[in-house]
């Protein structure tokens, strides 16, 4: 209860904030309709030449770049904004004040800051995920929409906890953001299935850097294509990442306790 | 009743990384760094009592932000015993942290492009203040500090010196029984300096607040705190009053008198240095010991209206202190 009005707070002034600016907010939202517009443009490309890309069909990519821009839409709205806070405060030594609160630093350190506009994601990519379904007249049961919620709670804890483990490493380094842009770059290969890669990148992208995990196994539980590896390891390792971020980040904050001036 | 405040052979050393200047130390520094070890707090043990006001002095780099950071639980000590409020800073307990505060005033916490209002509401559900509680303690501040219409206007349209008041108001919300103040004026103008003293010293007559601030300003100390705790390169020189401060430390006394008339002045003996002589007013140094006679001399010798003897500056005191040549 306490926890939901303290979010709901830095939500109120996250807000507050965004509506400040409000040229800013319109270019924003121009901008995610038009990155979107294009991704699914050039996926029409591709499919203009083929029919199937790795086995998947013009639909199914469709929906996979659907949950691609609503994973986005959601670490760019909640997630990303409070940890990059951590880092500029880490470096300006403001991070002090979060470590005053009567609260949980990891929980003040990832709920304070919002990108409000970035919704616009999160809505292009459920539509995107909508139309492809609905061309593929998918037959979405209870069922299957449970399973593809907990295998998407799944893949924003994965990436979450990767975020917040390269963000930890700030009580070291205190220079990070060059590191979080490497966890970009490889959270962009997730627009595209990653049957399409070769092997030895599937690998690595579904072993050390799980995007599998983020777009094309919650895209495969909906649109019934024969899954990649076992469903219901996602959630699970989704929930040993998270368990395993939070520990890290308790010891870079001991570290910042113990060696920071 | 217990101290407030109660720390014993408090230490306090971190590793800083070491180079020489210049690219090629650079280079060779991303590759292998130098460390050294650093004494930030030698064992200094104090305490502080309910509703004290204390005055943190020491130079830049003395230990002061260190000392102040392990009482508010940011820094793990090295060493040492810690009690604030019964409870060890640095386990961080949320009751501990509900019952005092640090105000860093190089450091902001309000959100920059928000009127700092917004930002008080996030303190208001952080803390998990009530409604009648936050109402009552905003009323007070706005009081206190003036603040007027400061709190509708965004963050970033304010000045230094009506932003450091806000920042005040917002550290102290939750009516913190133990307040850390580093620095609190530092970089405002003299008339503002002086609003925050009175605050302070308003704030703590009126909730009984325990107060420890450091500041570079002899002024802010001298007009807040009846005691002061001076530390010198993590270690503590002197715990006391202020005047015994300067009783002690102060190297000689200042001497000025006026004059009837325009006439000669005698010949000191080398035992007073003469300062200024602006019209018939002459300001002489005389050493601790030799001032009585000196004073005495020129009560003889000189058609005197008016003479004053004085501890020099605060200041020069604590130079003094610093220098390492008191007795």
């Amino acid at each position: 209860m306490r926890i939901l009005r303290i979010v709901s707070a830095f939500l109120r002034a996250a807000i507050l904030k965004e509506t400040a600016y409000r040229a800013e907010l319109v270019g924003n939202l121009v901008r995610s309709v038009i990155n979107i517009g294009v991704a699914v443009g050039g996926l029409a490309v591709v499919f203009s030449h083929t029919s199937d890309l790795s086995g998947w069909r013009l639909e199914q990519a469709m929906v996979l770049l659907g949950v691609y821009y609503l994973v986005q839409g959601i670490v760019q709205t909640a997630l990303s904004p409070s940890l990059n806070e951590v880092v500029s405060e880490v470096r300006k030594g403001t991070f002090d004040y979060v470590l005053l609160k009567p609260v949980p630093s990891l929980l003040l350190s990832s709920t304070r800051r919002f990108v409000v506009w970035h919704v616009a994601d999160v809505m292009l990519g459920g539509a995107i995920i909508a139309i492809g379904l609905i061309r593929l007249e998918a037959q979405i049961t209870v069922g299957i929409a449970a399973v593809f919620v907990g295998v998407m709670v799944g893949g924003v804890s994965i990436v979450f906890s990767i975020w917040l483990a390269l963000t930890t490493l700030v009580f070291w380094f205190v220079r990070v953001e060059n590191i979080t842009m490497i966890f970009q770059l490889f959270f962009d290969t997730g627009r595209y299935p990653v049957e399409i890669y070769p092997f030895w990148l599937r690998q690595l992208l579904t072993f050390v850097f799980p995007v599998a995990f983020i777009t094309t196994v919650p895209a495969q539980t909906i649109t019934g294509r024969e899954p990649l590896v076992a469903i219901w390891l996602a959630p699970l390792i989704g929930a040993l990442a998270l368990l395993a971020a939070a520990r890290f980040w308790r010891i870079g904050l001991s570290r910042y306790t113990s060696a920071s001036s | 009743m217990p101290p407030d405040v109660s720390v014993r052979d408090l230490v306090k050393q971190y590793v800083v990384p070491e180079r020489a200047g210049g690219l090629r130390a650079s280079f060779r520094s991303v590759l292998r760094r130098k460390h050294r070890l650093v004494r930030a707090v030698d064992g200094i043990s104090f305490e502080v009592d309910r509703g004290e006001v204390v005055g943190f002095l020491g130079p830049n780099g003395a230990g002061k932000t260190t000392a102040l950071k392990v009482l508010s639980g940011l820094l793990h000590p090295t060493e040492g015993q810690v009690d604030v409020l019964g409870y060890t800073p640095w386990d961080r307990r949320a009751e501990y942290l509900s019952r005092i505060t640090l105000i860093m005033g190089q450091r902001q916490q309000l959100f920059w492009d928000l009127p700092a209002a917004d930002s008080f509401l996030v303190n208001k559900a952080v803390f998990g203040i009530d409604d009648a509680v936050y109402k009552r303690t905003v009323d007070l501040l706005t009081e206190l500090l003036d603040l007027g219409d400061l709190l509708t206007k965004p963050v970033r349209q304010l000045s230094l010196g009506e932003r450091m008041k806000v920042e005040l108001a917002a550290g102290l919300l939750h009516t913190p029984r133990v307040l850390f103040l580093d620095e609190p004026t530092i970089g405002l103008d003299v008339t503002m300096q002086q609003r925050i003293r009175e605050f302070v010293t308003a704030y703590n007559a009126e909730t009984g607040a325990t107060v420890l601030l450091t500041s570079h300003y002899m002024a802010d100390v001298k007009a807040l705190a009846r005691r002061v705790i001076v530390i010198d390169q993590g270690k503590l020189l002197y715990d006391g009053a202020l005047a015994g401060l300067v009783q002690r430390y102060a190297p000689h006394k200042t001497i000025t008198v006026h004059l009837e008339r325009s006439v000669e002045l005698p010949d000191l003996n080398g035992q007073a240095e003469v300062l200024s002589v602006e019209g018939l007013q002459v300001t002489v140094r005389a050493g601790k010991d030799d001032a009585a006679e000196v004073t005495g001399r020129l009560l003889a010798q000189l058609p005197i209206a008016d003479l004053s003897v004085e501890d020099p500056p605060l200041e020069e005191v604590i130079d003094q202190v610093f220098r390492g040549d008191g007795p």
